[in-house]
């Protein structure tokens, strides 16, 4: 029965379990953890994590990682935020390309030194989450931005009510960021390119030999990553408004956290836009329960996280290795059947 | 040559009877050369390749075929010479170029995406439109696979096929791009006689339907089971090529080595003493290989025989303490061997000289030096722990000298040497532990026919010197040659034992295809 | 090691007397030997944790770990020190911190087979979350006199114990590597782990000793740096390692294993500390010394490349 799942799906099954339980967990423990502004909190945060996770997914697909998505999320921000407090009246779109466009500016720059110039993503990401953010440092002139300079359509923005249910509501920030996904998703299924993501991911010689053009994925990965991130920027200075140099610091690694713990393989080939989404949900609502939880002090999240991320990949490695045993042995039973068949 | 519009394909045998009206090649190497550095991978080459024939090529290891698939695909560019395309000359700028021109390759390892599914492992590389149509796309898979003439499910995940299935994907693949030439390298190499037969079948099937499928393999046998003509290349160069009907193996095997089969294949003396050195009884690893039973004793040189899948390579591993055993005995000199790692195998002076020389047997970008003494290292050090560097350079230079490998120094990283010096580095490693047996894995694979006779020599003289020797060995007239007794294997099973002095190749051969019975 | 290397080292060593030059001729003040000290003190932390990344990449692995470990080993001193256990003791038992999150690390990635990037990235999250757990948002300090002063002042004439035990460290760790048997397994397994497991050598054994080791060394660093600074926080050592592995490689350390040596990352270390001080002298800020870096650690993988294809594509 659970041969005939495919792989794929197993995983997002086994995540909305765990994710039930967590809630149902905590929610045992702490009182009024269902509450709608619990929900809300986390809604916000994730709407802006589970863009640069989504992005951060399609780049570890190619076998490769982006660690300078947080200073580009960090960059962007800033960066948008000075444009609109020069010129209030800007069209809320136009905005929103800009910053995308950053973002792209930057993803490219990522890529063409790893597509091209074939320096490996961990030495060029590393090095690029350096410069951004010192390029940052520079632009900023030590000055930050504040909820004052923005217009007001920015900072409400995020915050406009969609649809409620009781106390919990469904908030625009949070729509539209799970609209990104989704869109991400579709085009991941439905894109020829796409696919050709899990190619070169999977088997890189074999893509080559194919006739995928190898280097053109993987700068097309960077360059998404880098317009998610940048989007991401968008959304990160208008739920927060006070932005400073340290922007976004930290979100490289949050973020191929929630894609590993959502299943992605980080050796490439293998994960979904949809299990990093589960996956970033996963980890905020860890942490936000273990801020709550009586029993142990807040300080305790970031240790608990790191211990997900090693049980999640310990035991998905675990599962597939098994899995290609059985999978070995069937093949084995099967020939040995077609031998004794054979007179 | 008058440059020509492409004409319609005739298929089949029948053309090549008919000289007068050839049509244009459908593609033609004319005068390729390619060098590497110093290195010339192919001097003057000339094929041709028609419409509806299965063309065979031939040649040892090391002959150019893979750099003639190379440059037919795209991957290397001609250093002189050209390519030809209906007769048009032609630049083929890379592996994508290939596939729109119609020349694609699929190799012994196929080239699948675990990931994917079989249909959109067959259209990755389409490139028409952005959108997948995933109904339109089965249906398409569906009619391909069938037209190959093999039952899989376009919905399987790639990573739970069969390598037989795998290759099936790929010729789908090469199909749905409209493919007009087909290289298959070497591929049946892995694959289950029953599984081999099938993908001849599927070879000649192509070429009536008008593809020009190119059979690259070493099995001799094959040539006259699926091609029309065949070509003979050595050294980078032409050497014949001929209806299949026109010719016969020893012809084909001259033609390989440039010379009569024979001289350095002559018998050598079995050295056997009374001494057993390693008794393996019933042994088994659960799901690979079963009851393995057979005698070593000092002196005496065992070749196991048998196709590729009958795995000889794990009885081997399971000796040498890489493979656990689930069943069955060893006893090593008078003792119970506890089969549990490579470091308790080479305790009790058991050495396993790998056939993988670059993913387990040498470390590539480290100097030969190094390699040599990897597992002996105890010796060198001091008490303190510190390399006697002076020691191991002498240990080093005198393996050179013994073994003769041909290398100005032994500091050099060992990728810089050819493949018969690196095997040598590979033995003296194993060597300079002065084992008591040593399992020698595929030693001539890939080298050639001078250092062939030298690895005889050494392996020889180790058993003279008392050691014993388990051969695992593919090439039949060397199995001849070397053991002095032989075990043939067929899927994981021991077929006999037989004395070199009973045993010849053909019954060999009957007993690792299963056409004779285990006695 | 290899003609490619030592010409690569030759590079460094032309770069590094070029920045030092230039720095004597910008700023007089550079050459004076209290701002030499000085220069090493303020990373002291970063390059002594250099020393061991060196044979963790070349082992062909990586630790992420190290900078929360450092600060989870801070921690853990001030902690302790203020539950009012012997200073001597906590230093104790931070080493033995350090050792046993090392051996985790190493543990997950020997035994469970699961990359060292993923496992050690996970202990950075959680060894630093850990040190948040002991100190929460507090700072630790008023540390013994004999404590801040080891960390502050010269042991021998001017040199401070932290510069000492670097070069003792180097020195030693020098020989294991260019002239020991360990340090020649290092190589053999980054190269291929495979080969030396078919020659009998117990790949997991090494690869444990260095993850273990590299786990001490942060813990080291980190009490180092509760006496140069006299306080913690939870925040000690957050992104050290990325500084850290950004010295190894433009040390001429290969990040896929087997190449490199502490020659070069001694080199890498001086460069980058001169041109930090130099910027610093010259009142460039840390964001932007930190991106120039980034730069130079782009440059270090870029050129070699483009010098082998000038040298020709011999190999097929």
């Amino acid at each position: 029965m659970l041969q005939k799942i495919a792989p794929q799906t197993l995983r997002i099954i086994v995540l909305l379990a765990v994710l039930l339980v967590i809630t149902l967990f905590f929610t045992s423990q702490i009182d009024g953890f269902l509450s709608g502004r619990l929900f809300n909190r986390i809604l916000s945060s994730v709407a802006i994590m589970a863009l640069v996770a989504t992005g951060q997914t399609l780049v570890l697909l190619t076998r490769n990682i982006d660690l300078s998505v947080g200073s580009i999320v960090g960059f962007v921000a800033f960066a948008t935020g000075s444009l609109i407090s020069g010129y209030q009246e800007m069209n809320p779109l136009v905005l929103l390309f800009y910053s995308a466009l950053l973002g792209a500016g930057f993803g490219f720059l990522n890529g063409l030194l790893v597509a091209y110039a074939k320096v490996p993503s961990i030495i060029v990401t590393l090095a690029t989450m350096a410069l951004y953010r010192s390029t940052l440092v520079e632009y900023s002139q030590d000055k930050s931005i504040t909820t004052n300079n923005l217009p007001l359509w920015l900072i409400d923005l995020p915050n406009q009510v969609l649809f409620s249910l009781g106390e919990m509501e469904l908030r625009a920030g949070f729509c539209a960021s799970v609209a990104v996904v989704i869109l991400v998703h579709l085009c991941m299924i439905k894109l020829r390119p796409a696919r050709q993501l899990y190619a070169v991911g999977s088997n890189p010689e074999a893509a080559d030999l194919a006739g995928i053009d190898a280097a053109r994925v993987v700068l097309v990965a960077f360059v998404v990553s880098g317009v998610l991130a940048g989007l991401a920027g968008f959304m990160f200075l208008a739920r927060f408004g006070n932005i400073t140099v340290v922007a976004g610091l930290g979100f490289e690694l949050k973020s191929v956290a929630a894609a590993v713990v959502g299943g992605v393989n980080i050796f490439g080939g293998s994960g979904s836009v949809i299990g990093a989404f589960l996956g970033t949900i996963l980890v905020d609502l860890l942490e936000s329960g273990l801020i709550r939880w009586a029993v142990v002090s807040e300080f305790w999240r970031e240790a608990v996280l790191g211990a997900l991320i090693l049980a999640a990949v310990a035991s998905d490695t675990i599962l597939s290795r098994r899995l290609t045993k059985t999978r070995a042995a069937r093949a084995h039973r099967a020939t040995l059947a077609a031998r004794e068949v054979k007179p | 040559m008058i440059a020509a519009a492409a004409r319609p394909e005739i298929p089949g045998r029948a053309l090549l009877l008919v000289d007068n009206a050839m049509p244009n090649p459908t593609l033609a190497l004319r005068g390729v050369s390619k060098n590497f550095g110093m290195t010339a991978a192919l001097s003057d080459m000339t094929l041709e390749l028609f419409a509806g024939e299965v063309h065979a090529i031939v040649g040892e290891n090391g002959a150019g075929k893979s750099t003639m698939i190379k440059i037919m695909t795209g991957v290397h560019q001609p250093s002189s010479g050209r390519l030809e395309i209906d007769g048009v000359a032609v630049t083929i700028s890379g592996t994508k170029a290939a596939r729109l021109r119609g020349v694609a390759a699929i190799y012994q390892e196929p080239m699948v995406f675990p990931d994917l599914d079989v249909a959109e492992n067959i259209f990755i590389s389409a490139t028409r439109g952005l959108v997948l149509h995933r109904a339109a796309m089965r249906r398409e898979a569906r009619a391909l696979i069938a037209r190959i003439g093999m039952a899989l499910g376009v919905d399987r995940i790639a990573a739970g096929l069969t390598l037989a299935e795998q290759q099936a994907v790929e010729i789908a693949r090469a199909l749905s791009q409209a493919v007009r030439v087909l290289i298959m390298d070497e591929p049946t190499a892995s694959l289950s006689a029953h599984e081999a037969a099938e993908l001849r079948r599927i070879a000649r099937a192509l070429a009536q339907s008008g593809v020009s499928v190119v059979y690259i393999t070493h099995r001799l046998e094959e040539v006259f089971q699926v091609a029309d003509r065949v070509s003979v290349i050595r050294d980078g160069r032409h050497i014949s090529t001929r209806l299949v009907a026109d010719t016969n193996p020893q012809l084909l095997i001259a033609e390989m080595v440039g010379r009569e089969v024979g001289n350095y294949l002559t018998k050598m003396k079995s050295t056997a003493e009374d001494e057993v050195v390693l008794k393996v009884e019933g042994l088994s690893v659960e799901g690979v290989f079963e009851g393995i039973s057979f005698d070593l004793r000092r002196g005496e040189v065992v070749a196991m025989a048998g196709l590729i899948g009958a795995r000889r390579t794990d009885v081997a591993l399971t000796l040498f303490g890489i493979l656990r055993a689930t069943s069955g005995r060893v006893t090593y000199m008078g003792k119970p061997l506890l089969l549990a790692s490579p470091q308790g195998a080479i305790a009790a002076g058991i050495a396993y000289v790998s056939e993988d020389r670059r993913k387990l047997g040498l470390a590539m970008e480290l100097p030969i030096r190094w390699n040599i003494s990897l597992a002996t290292l105890q010796r060198y050090l001091s008490r303190l722990g510190l390399i006697d560097v002076a020691a191991e350079q002498d240990m080093a230079l005198a393996f050179r000298k013994r073994l003769n490998i041909r290398t100005p120094d032994v500091e050099m990283p060992v990728e810089m040497l050819s493949g018969g010096n690196q095997q040598k580095v590979m033995l003296a490693k194993w060597l300079n532990m002065q084992p008591d047996l040593l399992i020698v894995d595929e030693p001539t694979r890939g080298i050639d026919v001078g250092a062939k006779a030298e690895l005889h020599d050494l392996i020889r003289a180790f058993a003279a010197a008392g050691g014993a020797v388990l051969l695992v060995w593919s090439d039949l007239p060397e199995v001849l040659a070397m053991g002095d007794r032989i075990l043939v294997m067929r899927e994981g099973r021991q077929m006999a034992v037989l004395d070199s002095a009973d045993a010849s190749q053909e019954r060999i051969m009957a007993l690792a295809t299963g056409q004779q019975d285990a006695a | 090691m290899s003609a490619r290397l030592q010409s690569w080292e030759g590079l460094l060593l032309a770069t590094l007397v070029v920045i030092f030059a230039f720095n004597t001729w910008a700023t007089p003040q550079f050459i004076s030997p209290g701002n030499q000290i000085n220069l090493f003190q303020l990373s002291i932390e970063k390059i002594i944790m250099a020393l061991v990344m060196t044979f963790v990449i070349i082992n062909a692995e990586i630790d992420l770990s190290i900078g929360s470990m450092m600060g989870l080993s801070a921690c853990a001193f001030g902690w302790l020190f203020q539950q009012g256990v012997d200073p001597v003791l906590a230093i104790a038992l931070c080493l033995a911190i350090g050792a046993a999150g090392g051996a985790f690390n190493g543990w997950f990635v020997t035994r469970v087979g699961l990359p060292s990037l993923v496992v050690t990235l996970a202990t950075l999250i959680g060894f630093r979350g850990l040190a948040r757990v002991l100190v929460e948002d507090r700072g630790i300090g008023d540390f013994p006199a004999w404590f801040d002063a080891l960390g502050q002042q010269g042991l021998i004439g001017p040199l401070p114990f932290a510069l000492i035990a670097f070069a003792v460290l180097f020195v030693w760790l020098y020989v294991v590597l260019e002239h020991s048997g360990f340090g020649r397994l290092t190589y053999v397994i980054g190269s291929n782990k495979d080969v030396a497991e078919f020659a009998g050598i117990n790949t997991g054994r090494h690869k444990m000793m260095i993850f273990t080791a590299s786990g001490l060394v942060a813990a080291f660093a980190g009490l180092l740096f509760a006496a140069r600074v006299g306080a913690v926080r939870g925040d000690v050592g957050n992104g050290f390692e990325l500084d850290v592995i950004t010295i190894v490689l433009l040390g001429g350390v290969s990040i896929f294993g087997d190449k490199g040596t502490l020659v070069g990352t001694l080199l890498a270390i001086l460069i980058v500390l001169n041109l930090r001080n130099g910027m610093a002298l010259l009142n460039i800020t840390g964001h932007i010394q930190t991106g120039v870096i980034g730069i130079l650690l782009i440059a270090s993988v870029i050129i070699p490349r483009i010098r082998l294809g000038l040298a020709g594509k011999a190999a097929p």
